[in-house]
Formats: C-alpha cells, sequence, structure tokens
C-alpha cells in the first residue's frame, strides 16, 4: 500500500500552481495562431427597436474586412440553453442594448476598432421595459411572449407548496411582512471573455475561457448544422469566471467560429473591460416579498414568498436561476406551511446569466433580513427566533425533503457565535454605540446551499468520466470539469490518487477537449467536488477492479507495483481505460410539477457573522471582522478550501455594500473599472474560515459542494449588523453610503417608512409595509 | 519605428518597435513574454504589473521610449521551473493563487512591497497591495504568503 | 491610438520650441509633453487625446528635484515622481497635508510613475469623456453637448459646473497645493512666468476643453511651495473603499490653533469641484473663531452654498460638509 498518510484532506499543492507563479500558464490571450486575425462586435445602441439600416461608414477599407450578419449562420440563428428564443445575431428585432448585431474582423486591432465605430445602425425604436416593476405593470408593453403560453413578459413560474398556508393566518399571533430586492452584480473575472476559432473542411474548433465546454460544443452544432464529431471545443487555461463564463462563451464561441469560417482564418475575439462589464451576463437582481405568520413564542407558523427576478431580455438560464432562488427563499428552518411563488420576468436589459449563488444569494438576504425582522417584531434575538426555528435531523425541508445527515444548526449557531465574540461584542456595543460617532454592530445569517444539479438536473446530466493510464503508467483523469480557480484539478487529482493509494503527483488530468474528454456535465452549481469527485473516484475503483481482474494486481500493492501493473495491462490490451457514469441514488426522489421531493442529494451548512462599523459623520460602512463557518461534508484540501469561502466571503462583502450596477434604459452606466467598485485588499476585514465535517454518502470521501455556498451568507449578516448598529432597517443591497445617508440624515424619511416601527408599536400583528 | 535596447530579466535585449508601443505589448507581443497579464489596459487592476528600474509600475501605461537604457524584470526573470522564488514558492504553498490571472502582477507588487518592508505590518500588506485586485481569494492567503516569504527571508538571514 | 511624431528634449529651450504653435495643454493638443505618461498613455489608447507630435521631457536635467530655497521656500521639480514627493523628508516635515494627499491617491505603481506636472495637469476621469461611444462630451468634442448632465453622474462635480460640464477634477495632490498656495514656474515663449495655483485652473463655463492657464509652448518646469509658519496639516479624503479610489469628497486643512482661536485657515476640497476647490467661505468662517462643532458646521455650509447638484450626486453637498466637518475637527484635536 501507499503511504498511510491521506491524501484526501491535506494541503496538495495546486495542480496548475506551479505554471500559475511563474507566468507559464497560457491564457487565451497568450495563445497565437499563423495567419490570426482579430474579431470585434458591432452592438445594439438600442434598448429596443426595429432595424432599418445598416450603414457601413466612409474611410474604412471594408474590402479588406470579413463581415458576418445573421444571413452568413449556416444552422440555426440561436444560441439555446432552454428555449430558442435567443438569436446568435440579431435578424430583425433588437432586444437589448449591446445585442450583438454585425461581426467583423481584420488583422489590425486598431483599425478595427475605428471600423466598429463606423458601422451605423438604424432603428425604429419599439417600447421597452427596464426593471421588474415594469415588466410587471398591467399595461406593460408586451416584450416576450411564451409559446409555452405563460403570461406576457414571464419566462418561468414556479408554486412551491408545503401544507395549507392560508390556514394559518387566522391563528397567527404576528404576521409579519416585509420586502427586499438586490441590485445586478458583474462577476468581474480579471481575465475578460475570450476565445479563437479556427474552421476548416473538417468543422470547427474553438479555444477559450470558458466553465462548460460542452455547451459551447452544442451551441456551434445548431449555430452551423453540424453534427457532433465535427465541433470541437478547448477550454484553456481561465482566468476567473464565476459563474460568467458559464453561457457567454457560447455566444462569443459562435461569433468567432463564423468569422473564421467566412474569412478562411483563425480569429481571436477578446473583448476589453469596458464591452464586457457592458454586453456579457451579471447576476439576476430580485426582488422577495415575504408574508409570514408568527407565534407569539417565535415560532414559524407560516409564510407566503414572493420572489422574482429579473431575466433581462431572453431566457438564457434564468429557469435555473429561478429554481435555485426558489428552493434557497425557505432557509433552513422548518416551515409547516409554505407558498412561493417565483417568477422570471422580461426586460430590456442584457440577458442576466450565472453568478455563484445562482439565485440563492438573492433569495436568502429577503429571508436572512425578514427573520431580523421577525425577532425584532416578536421581542427575541435574532439568536433565539432561528434556534426556535431551524430544521433538524428527521425534519423536512420547504420541499418536503428529509434531512437523514446529523446536522446540529444549534451546535453551528453556539460556535460561530462564541467564535466571533458575538455576546460580548452585542453588549459592549450597545454601551458604547449611544456616545460614539462610529457605530458598531454585529450581525448574522444561518442558511444552506445545494450541492448538484436542482431535483432531476444531475439524472438529465447523465455525466460520464473516465481514467485513461497514459504511456508512463500514470492515470489520466478525463474531465471536462473545468479549472478556472476554484481547485478542480487539484481535488480531483487528490481524489484519484486516494482511491487508487498512489501519490498525488502521479495522477494526471487532462485540457478539456471534447475530442478527448466525456462530458461530465458543466463545471457549474457547486456539483464538481461533490457529484464528478464521486464519479472520478468511482472510476478509480473500476480501474482497479479491471486491473485485478486481469490478475495483474494484487490486492495490496505499492504505487511502484502500479505503476508496472498498469503498463504491462496496456502492453496486454493496448489500453488501460475505466468510466464511471452518474447514477442517481435510489433514495432520490423529485417532482418537477409539483416543486416536491428532495431538491438536492446534499446541502452543505453556514452561519456566517459579519461586525460592522457604520461612521455617522460620513455615513460610510464598512465591515471590521468576519466569520465564516461551513458544515461542508469533507474538506478535500484545506488550503483550496479556505481560499474558495474566503474568495466567496470578499464577493459577498462587495454584494453587500460596494458593488453597484447602474442601470440608464438598459445599458450599464458604470462599465469601467474605474466606476465599478470592487473591494481591494485594503478593504477587506480579516475573514475567519471554520469548518465542520459531516460526510455526506454523494461525495467522495464524504466531500459536499462548496463552491457557491460563501456567496449566499455575507450580504444578509452584513446588513443584520447595520441594522443593530445603527437601529435603522435597509432592505435593499448594494447598501451605499447615499443609501445610508438617507435614512440617518433625514428622520423624516425614517418615520415614514413604515419598516422603522418598532414592535411594542405594531401590537399584535404587525405590517411591514402598511402605515 | 525605433530601436530600444534595456536589460529585461538579466539579459540585454534589442527590439524595434513604435516608440509609444505600450510595454505590456512589447513584452507579450514583441518579445513573447506572456506572464505579464493585461486586465483593464487603464492602470486600474495591476495585472500588468512590472519592475521598471527596481520601481512597481503598471506596464500598460508605460510607453517603449521610457525602456531604453532601464531594467526591468518581468514574473518570467523571478524563478524557473524546480527553482521558484521564495515569493512563487509561497504564493504555490499559502494557496496565494487561484485562477492566477492577477498573480504574476501580485507577486511583483509583493516583491516591490517587500523591498520597502522586509517585515510588513498586515496595515502594510494591505495597502502596499491594493493597487493589484484579485476577484478569487479575497486577499487572505495572499497576506499568508507575503506573510510566510517574509517570516522564512527573516529565518535565511 | 493614432500615428505621431515623438522627440526628446534635453532641455526646456527646446521643449517649448516644439509645442510653441500649439495649446499644449489643452484637449485637442497637437503636440503633448510626456512625462510619467500615466494619464495621457491611457487617453491616447482610448483616442480621447489625438496629438500628432509626443515631446518626452523626461530627460530634461534637474526637473526632478526637491530642495529647499534659500527663502524657506521649496522648490520641486516637474519630474518628480508623486511617491518620492510623498517621501521627502521636506515634505513630510513641513507640508504633511500633501504628502497625505498623494499617498490617498492612484496605486503604489501609479505613484511610481506619476509626475508633479502631470498631476497638475490630471485629466477628468469623467467615463462620458473617457468614452467615445458617447458622442456627447463639449471637453472633448467642443459644443457636442454633456451626456453626464442627463446620464450617471453620482461621481460627478457639484461646484463651478455649468451647463455645459461637470466632470470632477480627479487629483488629490492638486487639492493640497491649493491649500498651500503654490505657485506653479512656467517657462513658455516670452519666458518665464509664474501662476499661483489659485489662478491655474480655468472653470468650465463655455469652454469646458480650456481645462488651465498654460498657453502654447509652456513647459511647468517646477512648483515652489511658500514657507510656512507652523500648522496644523491634514488631508481627509472620503471614497468608495479603502484604496485606490478617487474621492467622492476630500478636504484638505491647513490651520493654526493659537490662544484658543483659529487661525491661518485654508481650506479646499475634492472631488466635489470641477478644478481643485478653494473654499474662502469657509476660511472667513473660521478665521479668529474658537473651534467647535458649531463654527465648523457653519464654514461647511458656507462653502456648499454654491453647490449645484444634480439627481444623482446630490448626496455629496452632506457627503461634503461632513467631510469638511471631520476634517477640521481632527485637525484641530491634533
Amino acid at each position: 500500500m501507499a503511504a498511510k498518510e491521506s491524501i484526501v484532506g491535506s494541503p496538495a499543492l495546486r495542480y496548475e500552481g506551479e505554471a500559475k507563479v511563474l507566468g507559464y500558464a497560457k491564457y487565451i490571450d497568450d495563445l497565437h495562431f499563423p495567419q490570426m486575425i482579430h474579431g470585434a462586435t458591432v452592438r445594439s445602441k438600442f434598448p429596443r427597436g426595429r432595424i432599418t439600416a445598416i450603414r457601413y461608414g466612409e474611410g474604412i477599407p471594408w474590402d479588406e474586412f470579413t463581415i458576418v450578419t445573421w444571413k452568413d449562420i449556416p444552422g440555426e440563428n440561436t444560441i439555446v440553453h432552454l428555449l430558442k428564443d435567443h438569436p446568435c445575431l440579431v435578424q430583425e428585432i433588437v432586444n437589448h442594448p449591446e445585442e450583438p448585431i454585425v461581426l467583423l474582423a481584420h488583422p489590425d486591432k486598431a483599425l478595427l476598432r475605428k471600423a466598429v465605430d463606423a458601422v451605423t445602425i438604424e432603428y425604429e425604436p419599439l417600447p421597452a421595459v427596464f426593471t421588474i416593476e415594469e415588466s410587471e405593470a398591467p399595461d406593460a408593453p408586451v416584450i416576450w411572449n411564451s409559446e409555452a403560453g405563460d403570461s406576457p413578459n414571464v419566462f418561468k413560474t414556479y408554486l412551491m407548496e408545503k401544507g395549507h398556508v392560508e390556514d394559518v393566518w387566522a391563528t397567527a399571533d404576528y404576521i409579519i411582512e416585509g420586502e427586499y430586492s438586490t441590485g445586478a452584480q458583474e462577476q468581474f473575472y480579471i481575465e475578460n471573455n475570450g476565445v479563437i476559432a479556427e474552421y476548416s473542411e473538417q468543422g470547427v474548433t474553438v479555444w477559450g475561457s470558458m466553465q462548460c465546454p460542452y455547451y459551447l460544443h452544442h451551441a456551434l452544432q445548431l449555430a452551423f448544422g453540424l453534427p457532433e464529431q465535427k465541433c470541437r471545443v478547448i477550454q484553456v487555461e481561465t482566468g476567473g469566471a464565476f459563474g460568467g463564463k458559464e453561457d457567454y462563451p457560447s455566444v462569443i464561441g459562435c461569433h468567432a467560429a463564423l468569422l473564421a469560417m467566412k474569412s478562411g482564418r483563425p480569429v481571436k475575439m477578446v473583448y476589453d473591460r469596458m464591452e464586457d462589464m457592458a454586453a456579457t451576463t451579471k447576476r439576476h437582481p430580485s426582488r422577495t416579498r415575504h408574508r409570514t405568520a408568527v407565534s407569539k413564542d417565535g415560532k414559524l407558523l407560516g409564510g407566503e414568498i414572493e420572489f422574482a427576478i429579473d431575466g433581462g431580455a431572453y431566457v438564457t438560464l434564468s429557469p435555473v436561476v429561478l429554481s435555485r432562488g426558489t428552493i434557497h427563499a425557505a432557509g433552513p428552518y422548518n416551515w409547516p406551511h409554505l407558498r412561493i411563488r417565483a417568477k422570471a420576468v422580461a426586460t430590456n436589459c442584457p440577458p442576466h446569466g450565472a453568478f455563484r449563488g445562482f439565485g440563492a444569494p438573492q433569495s436568502i438576504f429577503g429571508l436572512e433580513r425578514h427573520m431580523d425582522l421577525i425577532a425584532k417584531t416578536v421581542g427575541i434575538t435574532p439568536e433565539e427566533l432561528r434556534r426556535r426555528n431551524f430544521l433538524q435531523p428527521g425534519g423536512t425541508t420547504a420541499t418536503g425533503q428529509l434531512i437523514k445527515d446529523p446536522i446540529d444548526l444549534n451546535g453551528m449557531l453556539t460556535r460561530a457565535l462564541e467564535e466571533s465574540g458575538y455576546h460580548a461584542k452585542r453588549a459592549e456595543f450597545a454601551k458604547t454605540n449611544p456616545t460614539s460617532p462610529i457605530k458598531r454592530g454585529i450581525g448574522f445569517a444561518t442558511f444552506m446551499h445545494g450541492a448538484g444539479f436542482t431535483g432531476s438536473g444531475e439524472r438529465r446530466l447523465n455525466s460520464l468520466v473516465a481514467i485513461e493510464v497514459d504511456d508512463e503508467g500514470k492515470p489520466e483523469i478525463l474531465v471536462s470539469s473545468t479549472e478556472f480557480g476554484q481547485g478542480t484539478n487539484t481535488i480531483l487529482c487528490q481524489v484519484a490518487a486516494q482511491t487508487l493509494h498512489i501519490s498525488y503527483k502521479d495522477v494526471r488530468i487532462a485540457q478539456p477537449d471534447t475530442d478527448r474528454v466525456p462530458n461530465s456535465g458543466p463545471t457549474v452549481a457547486s456539483r464538481t467536488a461533490m457529484i464528478v469527485g464521486k464519479l472520478v473516484e468511482d472510476a478509480s475503483h473500476n480501474l482497479l477492479t479491471c486491473m485485478r481482474a486481469s490478475g495483474l494486481l494484487e490486492e495490496t500493492y505499492t504505487p511502484e507495483q502500479f505503476c508496472h501493473a498498469a503498463l504491462a495491462y496496456k502492453q496486454q490490451h493496448g489500453e488501460l481505460r475505466a468510466t464511471a457514469r452518474y447514477q442517481a441514488p435510489d433514495d432520490i426522489f423529485w417532482d418537477d410539477d409539483k416543486y416536491h421531493g428532495d431538491a438536492y442529494p446534499a446541502y452543505a451548512w453556514a452561519v456566517y457573522v459579519a461586525e460592522v462599523a457604520v461612521d455617522t459623520r460620513t455615513y460610510m460602512a464598512e465591515v471590521k471582522n468576519f466569520w465564516a463557518l461551513q458544515e461542508v461534508g469533507k474538506v478535500l484540501n484545506p488550503v483550496l478550501a479556505k481560499g474558495q469561502v474566503e474568495g466567496g466571503v470578499a464577493q459577498g462583502i462587495g454584494y453587500a455594500i460596494y458593488e453597484k450596477c447602474v442601470w440608464k434604459d438598459g445599458v450599464m452606466a458604470n462599465n469601467q473599472m474605474t466606476n465599478y467598485i470592487m473591494p481591494t485588499s485594503a478593504d477587506l476585514p480579516p475573514i475567519h474560515v471554520l469548518f465542520e465535517e459531516v460526510p455526506s454518502i454523494h461525495g467522495p470521501f464524504g466531500a459536499k459542494g462548496i463552491g457557491e455556498l460563501p456567496m449566499d451568507g455575507p450580504a444578509p449578516a452584513i446588513l443584520n449588523a447595520i441594522e443593530e448598529a445603527t437601529g435603522v432597517r435597509f432592505n435593499h443591497c448594494p447598501l451605499l453610503p447615499e443609501d445610508i445617508f438617507d435614512k440617518l440624515a433625514n428622520p423624516t424619511l425614517i418615520s415614514a417608512d413604515s419598516s422603522q416601527l418598532q414592535p411594542a408599536v405594531a401590537g399584535p400583528v404587525f405590517s411591514g409595509t402598511t402605515p | 519605428m525605433s530601436t530600444i535596447t534595456f536589460t529585461l530579466n538579466n539579459s540585454q535585449v534589442t527590439v524595434d518597435a513604435p516608440p509609444m508601443t505600450r510595454l505590456l505589448d512589447l513584452l507579450r507581443e514583441h518579445l513573447h513574454l506572456t506572464g505579464t497579464k493585461e486586465g483593464c489596459g487603464e492602470g486600474e487592476c495591476g495585472s500588468c504589473s512590472v519592475l521598471l528600474n527596481g520601481e512597481l509600475v503598471n506596464s500598460c501605461l508605460v510607453p517603449t521610449l521610457q525602456v531604453q537604457g532601464a531594467t526591468v524584470t518581468t514574473i518570467e526573470g523571478l524563478g524557473e521551473h524546480t527553482h521558484l522564488h521564495p515569493i512563487q514558492q509561497c504564493f504555490l504553498e499559502e494557496g496565494g493563487a487561484q485562477c492566477g490571472i492577477c498573480t504574476p502582477g501580485m507577486i511583483l507588487a509583493t516583491h516591490h512591497l517587500l523591498e520597502k518592508h522586509p517585515a510588513p505590518t498586515l496595515d502594510e500588506i494591505r495597502e502596499g497591495l491594493s493597487g493589484n485586485l484579485c476577484r478569487c481569494t479575497g486577499y487572505m492567503r495572499i497576506f499568508e504568503a507575503v506573510q510566510q516569504t517574509a517570516k522564512l527571508a527573516e529565518a535565511g538571514k | 491610438m493614432i500615428d505621431f511624431e515623438l522627440t526628446r528634449v534635453g532641455t526646456p529651450d527646446a521643449a517649448v520650441q516644439i509645442a510653441a504653435a500649439t495649446p499644449t495643454a489643452q484637449q485637442g493638443a497637437t503636440v503633448r509633453f510626456i512625462a510619467g505618461g500615466t494619464n495621457l498613455i491611457d487617453y491616447m489608447k482610448l483616442d480621447v487625446e489625438t496629438p500628432q507630435h509626443l515631446v518626452d521631457i523626461n530627460r530634461i536635467p534637474d526637473l526632478a528635484k526637491v530642495e529647499k530655497q534659500p527663502d524657506g521656500s521649496l522648490k520641486i521639480g516637474a519630474l518628480v515622481r508623486n511617491s518620492d514627493l510623498a517621501q521627502a523628508p521636506e515634505v513630510l516635515a513641513e507640508y504633511p497635508v500633501l504628502s497625505q494627499a498623494l499617498l490617498s491617491g492612484a496605486s503604489a505603481q501609479l505613484r511610481n510613475k506619476a509626475t508633479t506636472s502631470g498631476n497638475l495637469l490630471q485629466r477628468t476621469r469623467c467615463p462620458y469623456f473617457r468614452d467615445l461611444a458617447y458622442a456627447e462630451c463639449n471637453k472633448r468634442t467642443p459644443g457636442s453637448g454633456c451626456a453626464a448632465i442627463g446620464g450617471y453622474h453620482r461621481n460627478h462635480a457639484i461646484l463651478g459646473v455649468s451647463d455645459q460640464c461637470i466632470a470632477t477634477h480627479a487629483s488629490d495632490m492638486d487639492v493640497a497645493l491649493m491649500v498651500l498656495d503654490a505657485v506653479i514656474h512656467v517657462q513658455g515663449i516670452k519666458g518665464n512666468r509664474t501662476i499661483p495655483i489659485g489662478e491655474f485652473y480655468k472653470l468650465p463655463g463655455t469652454t469646458p476643453h480650456i481645462e488651465n492657464a498654460l498657453e502654447p509652448g509652456d513647459l511647468i518646469t517646477h512648483v515652489t511651495l511658500p514657507a510656512l509658519p507652523e500648522t496644523k496639516q491634514i488631508y481627509l479624503k472620503l471614497r468608495d473603499r479603502a484604496s485606490y479610489e478617487f474621492a467622492l469628497a476630500s478636504a484638505a486643512i491647513v490651520m493654526q490653533v493659537q490662544g484658543g482661536r483659529l487661525r491661518h485657515v485654508r481650506v479646499a476640497m475634492g472631488g466635489v469641484g470641477t478644478r481643485p476647490w478653494r473654499m474662502p467661505e469657509a476660511e472667513h468662517a473660521l478665521e479668529g473663531q474658537a473651534p467647535g462643532e458649531g463654527v465648523f458646521r457653519a464654514a461647511a455650509d458656507a462653502a456648499l452654498k454654491t453647490a449645484r447638484p444634480h439627481t444623482d450626486n446630490a448626496f455629496k453637498i452632506p457627503l461634503a460638509k461632513l467631510c469638511m466637518i471631520r476634517a477640521l475637527t481632527t485637525v484641530t484635536n491634533a
């Protein structure tokens, strides 16, 4: 057997880390192909309208340019994820600003930019809507109509019900209402979207920065009308993604490929920062309305939740984002009765898309802010309210899922509050705040995040992984799961090494290339560690079984013996390869129509605590300290896991108090690094990361997904802390100094805002929305 | 076109380039050293940081004309395979690099910081690296890497 | 970026000669001096600046020095890097407000390149000015309109605005120079002359493309700071994040407290004006008074009386007042 120490759980060095710290790692813009030219996009300046003319201005040698419009698309003019409403290039009707209309390619990048500016497009304007409220207004123009027969301007609705909520209102001691909203957020990967495409008789090949090679692979088949074997997608080193390179590479990838086809040369398209920020996807803006029935001892009796997200101009991934947001809207609490109505609406903004958390940060923000309001109303502490309502093993979630794992949310809350010194600080701040211009506060959020695709998603994905032994006798993992900083390469190699009883350094992982790797599903939804990791473990076992069956490998062996046996097997059989395909666990049941059942195979659970200071002389809020406690099944790699949590918390802090996307008629008005405020190293507080491990049977060595989890908790924890500090409720993130100023400096606004009503005033029936 | 001679990573190089070519493009396109990354092209992210005569600068804002006769150090000049610079080793071990796109600039900023403050306080690190944006790490692993490098240097004295 | 000619000069005379025919330091200049280049390169890449001739002044000797003069004033060469100036012993000792302002600006990378004269001529970061996709910008293209007034202007100016331009002056250093009564020394075609910093920056008015008092050929050679009696100084900057960000509002203050009274008070603000904004109304309200919140508030109210906000930046009026009061409180207690 190999060395006794466990590889899983050890801080194995990042697989591609050396190349990254040496500057050797090759990202898309580092690649250069012979004869390569550059591509650029002419985009709409209008939110909605009919194109009446496209004019190519003077002073540009147009005959030197490759020009592509929708007419050049050999297959279907669509970028499909769920519905075919999203064109690859506009044919006639523009539905959002920055929509791609014409593609240009030329060897000279500077001239290319001038050419883009020289194309003018004339429109006959059509009425447009830009917010959830405008989209759902009774007299709103119809900007999107479903063939499926949903209401106009509505991409998708869900109705999720548990019990009979209509029965609880009469028995409630308190009925508490609140409305919460969140803004869009830019993923802000430091490497912009970029691809290189090549086209020949053999087919189309795209190299690029991306999360999901098989998404683009599918998009190419449709746009080019080619069979799958004639389309090839290769992921290269990817400089951050966070969801922002889940669906968008299908757009830029098809565009570059069209230019490559028409020009006959390789075409590189790399967006600059302004274009990337203005034109590509962001986190969905949202609105959550709560109406909750509560007993006088602080038990949640039942609730109604209305959750709405702004999907932008096309469906893209909005139904899936909505689904995750809907299921997470109920949080880690026991709801005897609950009804959630959710909808994704159309607006004439660029389509919103995937961003770490995928709908959950939005609805969890609403719920965790609302929980603090409930506590205040009932007159118990936020801590006590949660303790009285936590899900327990044996209980059921809002979708009716039985909690089988021995989770202990009370214990986690106790630990997080102790580690953060919560009680002492609360007492201290209550004493010091009245006389200090700097108001300090501490708040928290408790939440969970489901790992893997929702409901029957994993069953549909039907993921496949393979392990193949190379000519040196070293196993190579073949998956379409991509590395973009989270640690995919490293943890999958750790899992294989541990299972195969060989050294971590002896395991390899293939570059994701659809000609080589099977489809192990997209790298999204906190699924890679748990779902793909488990498949790598299974494939490793299958590899061993195969080697043992041949008689070449004993029950126990050294790494050297493994290597010899593998090479001997190859010599005899030509190749040594094992696969594993996803099999839905027998005890997982999901009903897509009723939105009922086991929404996710497993959840990670968390308590996040934020300590803030609000300077009442400047109205600036600052996070001073942060504690992130999570139960993740098994920490596969402590350094990487910490890094994932810290990075997610940092993005969550940005979401809470820094990062605002400003929209003017569907255009992102602050699409420059200089006016979109991302936290720097000087802004972030110490982030204390704490783990608990309750192994799950669904993941390798018990591991569950953690990628998205850390994005969910910071915003509500921080705004809860700001309310503790200032006594004023803020129900929207991001919360900027001028928002704090508006309420703190204008007492009239506070008194006019019923959300400031104190529980004593509210009496037994309290409403947060009617004065 | 002008001919520019300068010292790059301890070797003298001569290149013909238009004088307003950005140092970033000179390195990446003319000299094929792609370790220096472009994040924004406007001096806002620090990904393209290099050392120019020992000072940390954004190479996207340095015209080649200012490089004549100068000494330039890029990420490729710090370490190599099997012989990582201590900063690189610490970034690798402490998890300072995730997606890696800000890493070369961040490592050069660390180099500059440690030259000025061999035993930096946490506040000095936070301020010293604030010209380099990182979206993956939340900076905590990077701070660890910087502190670890400083510790090793102190122990090695 | 367009094609252009490049000349390296070794003397101020040579620089002035080449630039004599063009408004070197105004929008649309066909000849531009280049020093650190942090601002110019960025704007040339964006085609906001399109000079046909660049004059590299980095090799002019003696312009990179900080020297104490016999009369007690401090002479700061045009090519002194911001990072060096911030750490110069004379600045740290006698003009700490300048050091604080410099260190609060930009990042280490930018401060290592940016120079004194370049910072004096720093262009606005108005996103509409920066982005050629917006045709309307009176500063970039006189007479074309102002996209900021009807656009997103949270970061824009509330003082010194006109109906043609509301772009904020972006510098921190220049705000400190305002309260230090800096004198800008210029060599031009008619010889040498000096411009008090208070007269250096032009209001946008109907000519937002003319930003300063420089004439064709003018080369800034150095800046002098008059000797100061012992004073309390502060630069306080409020911004959206703790580092690497322009001011929403900043205050530079120099003062003395003698016998419980404020003397020699000078106040200027950044982030709120179309130029670095000296506030004589505040100074008048403070001079000779005993420090106290009421006095500070009155001074802040007086200073912001003429502010003209638009929809997104109205919060800057109270923010600027808070900033000034906070700075005054801090500095008088120092």
